[in-house]
């Protein structure tokens, strides 16, 4: 008796899911995000979507663990040296929406495009009882001391890129800020929420290095944080949207890259404070044009990884 | 040699190996050979290098053993008194008490981190409430283990109490007769007579303290201190993906649960332990007379360190407008439960796919579990010891590399059929990540009953399949059905396998809670885990009622 309930009800899941036409969307966060373009594609083209939302990690580890039967059409990640990754893999479908043509040329390659785009910022506690950050290097005041947290970069790609462009500005100045942040007592937790949770709380003051659009959507929604982009610079983390080669369904994947880089789909974007890829889409806060945005080779920062978070984790955790 | 064991034998051995070894043996090939999940054999043992060439993993695996060891003595001290004071007194309210300390099982490890850090941590709650901060002992060493004590000690408390109620007042009693004074008859005989169900569930305590990721991502990366399971999941969830350092890291990892498996079965088996030998015993417990109110007083204080004060972190925090607004009367608001409530939300979708995977997977470990135990305890075959070193190895895997193995098997294109990417796959992880709960406590359990009643029932002429059911079963009842409960409540929260084998399109209460965390709200994430723990203990409440009813009236035993 219960064996046949067990069945039916796995059974009926099986049916359910196993849908001739839908389209199997695999992406890094914000989950509300991943949803609305989902229901509004399917809204419009009566294609259904099944989302798998996680971080860009588990999002990474999940295609290559099903490298060898992949089940997504469509990826969407928070690391630009990800698609290049899987690109130079062959792993990617050649695409150009006709939407592309009001991206900027860096947000975008043959084979995949910005969907929207974060920078790297500091947020500061507004009832904390430090004084407003406004460059980088403020933080190595005494008064900041033990009131600092970081993302780690070895767990956000983000904060990597944020290193690797500290570096590429400023050279072994970089390297000098970081040490003294460290010797100002900086903790590094983990992810971006682990950085910034302790923050909100008022146990920190300050997050060096936070993804701003989580941040933005935060103080949006009445918490007492400000995000501060330092004039002398910062990295931006553009969210490439892809097509996997191996898809078995590349009208509707195309038929989905398209909406999510229509007005209506840059417009979700947009909602959650991210910027849009596109340039003539408005943000919901300051865009790229208005940000000093650092140049990083994100070839060559690839390639030395190991060794940036090697001296990240000498110089900061003291691991 | 009677057909009947033969069957279910190789019946079990089948769905062990399906469920565990196959994906093991999966994860073992990708450990050896780099690019196996990409289909080629090229680079074998390339990586086996970074064993011998990291020092920070000999560091790893030396914290992750002193915490382990750690959690353990922590989950005596917390666990261990009123266990066994539930096994051997009537604890008033005792059914309440089960239910209150099922409840930390019920809140996913990671949440309970976060409600100790909102707590403790400077400016958290404490602070706002009192004035007072504990932060420096929370990110050490010892708050660590605290807070991984807090999310296990239950496991030694069932454990004890089960075992200790069935070896009972009556061998007690006998000693107390033949002169022992009742302490004496306690340390020499009853606690004695128990030593298996305590060391089976410290085994579990141990591996699962292991394998835990939550609370060292949460609380560890901030003294510095870093365990092996971090370290794999690391490998495993950023990007570039290293997923033979993280195969191989998990063998070190299984390595050290087989040798404590080891361990903990030599004390097991090294002499008999029998106390159920069929002779007609009432299950007397002592009242605990005057000694009532201290006896309360102990499990509340346990409750409320265990329970009470996460709990409430839970729900203060789910309640809150603004996290930056602390604990004001106006920062009160139910804004963030709207998001959960509202129609077709995917929370209700979350809370009806991880109620069934729950209610499944623990009547499912429980049929493979009590099968698997009869014939490791009672069998003669070969390769039973095989079969219980076996069933122990999920617990040995961290569950993300479980998944992974589960991934390279389940989706590998050699399979005709494959379960991978439907929502059975799930159901089919959780089984494996859950087994080895049924099939410890049951192990633990048939040690203690004599295999005289299964001879005495055989010897009146029921067959093999009618023993087992009519006398071995309801025997082990009890500990079946305390580790189901567990299985239920633990699979009505996964989150590591849940991550990376859910269907897409398909969530869990677990992966809901964890991608509001992530890039929600963490209220809202809160506000999940509350509504979450309250259906599931609602559930287990109602079951532990039920069974109270059946007790009085049906058989005892």
């Amino acid at each position: 008796m219960l064996r046949t309930t067990a069945l039916a009800a796995t059974l009926g899941l099986i049916g359910g899911l196993a849908h001739a036409d839908t389209l199997t969307f695999y992406t890094a966060g914000p989950g509300n995000l991943a949803d609305a373009l989902a229901e509004a594609f399917q809204a419009e083209t009566g294609i259904a979507v099944n989302v798998f939302q996680a971080t860009t990690g588990q999002v990474m580890a999940r295609l290559e663990a099903e490298e060898a039967n992949p089940q997504a059409d469509v990826v969407v990640s928070a690391s630009w040296g990800s698609a290049e990754d899987m690109h130079e893999r062959g792993l990617l479908m050649e695409y150009t929406s006709p939407h592309a043509g009001m991206i900027p040329d860096f947000l975008k390659h043959s084979h995949y495009a910005a969907q929207g785009v974060s920078a790297l910022a500091m947020v500061w506690n507004s009832q904390s009882d430090v004084p407003r950050p406004d460059e980088w290097a403020d933080l190595t005041d005494e008064v900041y001391r033990n009131l600092i947290t970081m993302p780690d970069p070895s767990q956000s790609g983000a904060a990597f890129d944020l290193v690797a462009g500290l570096e590429a500005a400023m050279g072994e100045e970089g390297w000098g800020l970081l040490s003294a942040l460290a010797a100002n007592d900086m903790i590094v937790p983990g992810p971006n929420a682990a950085a910034l949770n302790p923050v909100l709380q008022g146990a920190k003051a300050v997050v060096f290095g936070a993804v701003d659009y989580i941040s933005y959507g935060q103080a949006a929604s009445g918490e007492t944080i400000e995000v501060i982009t330092p004039s002398s610079g910062t990295v931006i983390a553009p969210r490439p949207i892809m097509i996997l080669e191996s898809t078995q369904n590349p009208d509707a994947a195309k038929a989905f890259v398209d909406f999510v880089l229509s007005d209506a789909g840059q417009a979700l974007v947009s909602e959650t404070f991210l910027m849009p890829a596109r340039t003539d889409i408005e943000g919901l806060r300051p865009g790229i044009n208005e940000l000093t945005v650092i140049d990083v080779d994100t070839d060559a920062v690839s390639a030395r990884r190991d060794e940036i978070i090697a001296r990240f984790n000498e110089t900061v955790i003291n691991r | 040699m009677p057909r009947a064991q033969s069957v279910l034998t190789t019946l079990a051995a089948c769905a062990l190996l399906i469920l565990v070894g196959l994906p093991v043996v999966f994860i073992l090939l990708q450990a050896v050979f780099p690019d196996f999940a990409r289909g080629s054999l090229d680079g074998a043992f390339s990586k086996l290098a970074i064993i011998s060439e990291n020092e920070r993993l000999l560091l790893q695996a030396r914290n992750t053993l002193m915490l382990a060891f750690s959690v353990m003595l922590g989950c005596l001290i917390f666990g261990l008194p009123i266990g066994i004071l539930r096994g051997l007194f009537h604890v008033p309210g005792a059914r309440v008490w089960d239910v209150i300390f099922l409840i930390p099982f019920l809140i996913p490890p990671f949440i309970a981190a976060i409600a100790w850090m909102m707590t403790l941590q400077p400016r958290g709650y404490l602070f706002q409430l009192l004035g007072f901060d504990m932060g420096g002992f929370l990110f050490s060493f010892t708050g660590v283990a605290f807070v991984m004590t807090l999310n296990l000690f239950p496991l030694v408390y069932f454990a004890v109490s089960r075992a200790l109620e069935m070896v009972g007042g009556r061998f007690a009693s006998a000693a107390r007769v033949h002169g022992a004074r009742p302490l004496q008859a306690f340390f020499l005989i009853t606690l004695p007579l128990s030593i298996p169900a305590i060391a089976a569930s410290l085994l579990i305590v141990f591996a699962l303290s292991i394998e835990e990721f939550g609370t060292p991502a949460a609380l560890a990366a901030r003294t510095g201190f870093e365990v092996l399971v971090t370290g794999i999941y690391t490998r495993l969830s950023d990007w570039p993906i290293d997923m033979s350092g993280a195969a191989l890291g998990s063998c070190i990892l299984m390595a050290m649960v087989l040798a404590a498996f080891t361990l903990q079965n030599w004390i097991a088996t090294r002499r008999s332990y029998i106390s159920q030998t069929g002779k007609p015993a009432d299950p007397v417990k002592a009242d605990p007379g005057r000694w009532r109110w201290p006896v309360l007083g102990l499990f509340t204080l346990v409750a409320i360190i265990g329970v009470v004060i996460p709990l409430a972190a839970i729900t203060v925090t789910s309640l809150m407008g603004t996290i930056s607004g602390g604990l004001n009367w106006s920062n009160f608001d139910l804004r963030h439960y709207a998001p959960i409530f509202h129609t077709g939300s995917r929370a209700g979708q979350a809370l009806a796919t991880s109620g069934w995977l729950a209610v499944l997977t623990a009547f499912a470990t429980a049929v493979i579990g009590a099968l698997v135990a009869c014939i490791v305890v009672r069998g003669t075959g070969r390769g039973r010891a095989v079969m219980d070193g076996l069933s122990v190895l999920p617990n040995a895997i961290p569950a993300i590399v479980l998944a992974v193995g589960i991934i390279l098997f389940w989706n590998s294109p050699y399979l005709p059929v494959s379960l991978y990417g439907t929502a059975a796959i799930l159901l089919i992880a959780y089984i494996g990540i859950l087994l080895p709960y049924p099939i410890r406590y049951a192990v633990a359990r048939l040690r203690q009953i004599s295999v005289s009643l299964d001879d005495a029932a055989r010897v009146s002429g029921a067959s093999q399949i009618q023993t087992l059911r009519h006398v071995t079963l309801p025997l082990l009842a009890p500990a079946l059905i305390a580790a189901m409960m567990l299985v239920f409540a633990i699979a009505s929260r996964e989150l590591v396998a849940s991550i990376m084998l859910a269907p897409a399109g398909m969530r869990t209460v677990g992966t809901f809670v964890f991608a509001q965390f992530e890039q929600g709200s963490v209220q809202t994430g809160m506000a999940m885990s509350m509504i979450a723990i309250s259906i599931t203990s609602g559930i287990l409440l109602a079951v532990n009622l039920w069974l109270a009813r059946q007790d009085s009236s049906a058989f005892s035993g």
